[in-house]
């Protein structure tokens, strides 16, 4: 996702926003650290989709070989 | 060659008229076992968020709402098929359990504000001349410190009156409680579609009860905020 | 809203207020913060750890502040002990607003999200 500078005093198109962007089903990896039942850290990890592939097509790559 | 990922539905044969999605690229139905979901062919890495893709993921996943209702994925989610199948087939049992949770509803919202701002005039002490700058530091801190707490606890009041009004018409809710300077909290409700009336009316009746605070309703929705599943694994750490 | 074929569940949802400028206004923080979660280039990444490593240092600053009020409070600091605590806090403040602009970040910026348990600050 490219997130670009833009303003906007659009109620609608704000409520629009809160909503598609900040919820809604994550695929990625999540984890979550936990410490005595709490949890602490919770990482959505989208960045990771991309990069599990890549590092498949590294792995497949060296076994091939 | 991506997928872009609009939402989850429970098993749908076909669906007619979907409008243009991203990039006015065209929206189709992958059904995945007992599943579907709603995507387009995008052959990019990255999706921009701009008013016009907003929007057009937002119409895509609530063009279903008066069939079905979906769970919607999160602006721009870009995956492979392959990748698709295998969260779906990973998280089936959760992602199934969330379609039933919100099966037949919708989301209303709720955001409530302050309507003054509100400083209590009372704190304002005189400054003492014998203070120095570091005492007079910590009495300002020690009196921002106060006025958090009134707001926390009042914020907490909040919360728990706006869930004592509609709690019977409301399948589930999502209450963040931000006692900042200007907003109180944000409330998402999950609410069966032919309660939807009654669950206005009572809102009305609520916010006329308080003029002290402002409201912002919005919805429906389709089920943003309940779409989300329980994360995936946790890793522990040996501290009890 | 009535339900009604002119008035689907499918049509854009109604928003409704009497405060449009004060929901604008608290609404605008969520294209403010956007996460730069996708962007991984050495910069922000640079950006990203900056923020992280300030918004904990940020989050126990507030905490040692808190304290500070509590002891005074309490009684159990002499006037002298509290003018050099009020006076040390102070330049720790004036320090991370420094760094905050540094590297360009806003009182906003600072707050991690922790999901489930809410945010941080």
């Amino acid at each position: 996702m490219i997130i670009e500078d833009w303003e906007s005093t659009d109620l609608s198109l704000l409520e629009t926003l809160d909503h598609v962007l900040n919820r809604g089903l994550v695929i990625a990896g999540e984890v979550t650290i936990s410490v005595a039942d709490i949890d602490l850290i919770y990482l959505g990890l989208n960045v990771m989709v991309s990069s599990v592939e890549t590092a498949h097509k590294v792995l497949r790559k060296r076994q091939t070989k | 060659m991506k997928l872009y990922l609009y939402c989850l539905l429970e098993g749908i044969a076909q669906l007619d008229q979907l409008p243009q999605g991203i990039s006015n690229a065209p929206v189709r139905l992958l059904p995945i076992d007992d599943l579907a979901v709603l995507v387009s062919d995008v052959d990019k890495d990255a999706v921009a968020v701009t008013r016009e893709t907003a929007l057009a993921h937002a119409a895509v996943v609530r063009s279903v709402l008066d069939r079905t209702t979906p769970l919607p994925f999160r602006f721009g989610t870009l995956v492979s098929e392959e990748q698709l199948r295998s969260y779906l087939s990973t998280r089936k049992p959760a992602l199934e359990n969330n379609l039933r949770l919100v099966r037949g509803c919708v989301e209303m919202g709720v955001k409530i504000i302050w309507s003054i701002s509100n400083n209590d005039p009372h704190e304002q002490q005189l400054s003492d001349e014998k203070q120095g700058a570091g005492a007079r530091f910590l009495e300002e801190k020690r009196r921002e410190i106060l006025g958090d707490e009134r707001r926390s606890a009042q914020a907490t009041e909040i919360s728990g009156w706006l869930h004592e009004s509609i709690g019977e018409l409301i399948r589930d809710e999502h209450v963040a409680v931000r006692p900042s300077e200007k907003l109180v909290l944000t409330a998402a409700h999950l609410v069966e579609r032919n309660k939807i009336r009654q669950y206005r009316e009572k809102i009305a009746e609520a916010r006329a009860s308080r003029p002290d605070l402002h409201f912002l309703m919005s919805g429906p929705w389709p089920p943003y905020t309940f779409a989300n599943i329980e994360l995936e694994f946790k890793t522990r750490f040996g501290v009890s | 809203m009535k339900l009604s074929p002119e008035n689907p569940l499918s049509a854009e949802p109604e928003i409704e207020t009497a405060h449009v400028e004060e929901f604008v206004e608290q609404l605008r923080c969520v294209t403010d913060t956007l996460p730069s979660r996708i962007n991984i280039d050495a910069h922000s990444v640079e950006q990203g750890l900056a923020k992280l490593v300030l918004t904990l240092i940020e989050f126990i600053r507030r905490l040692l502040e808190k304290q500070a009020v509590r002891r005074m409070e309490g009684g159990e600091l002499s006037p002298e002990q509290i003018e050099e605590l009020g006076l040390a806090l102070m330049r720790l403040e004036a320090k991370l607003q420094e760094l905050k602009t540094q590297f360009g970040l806003a009182d906003e910026d600072l707050n991690l999200d922790l999901g489930p348990v809410g945010r941080l600050i």
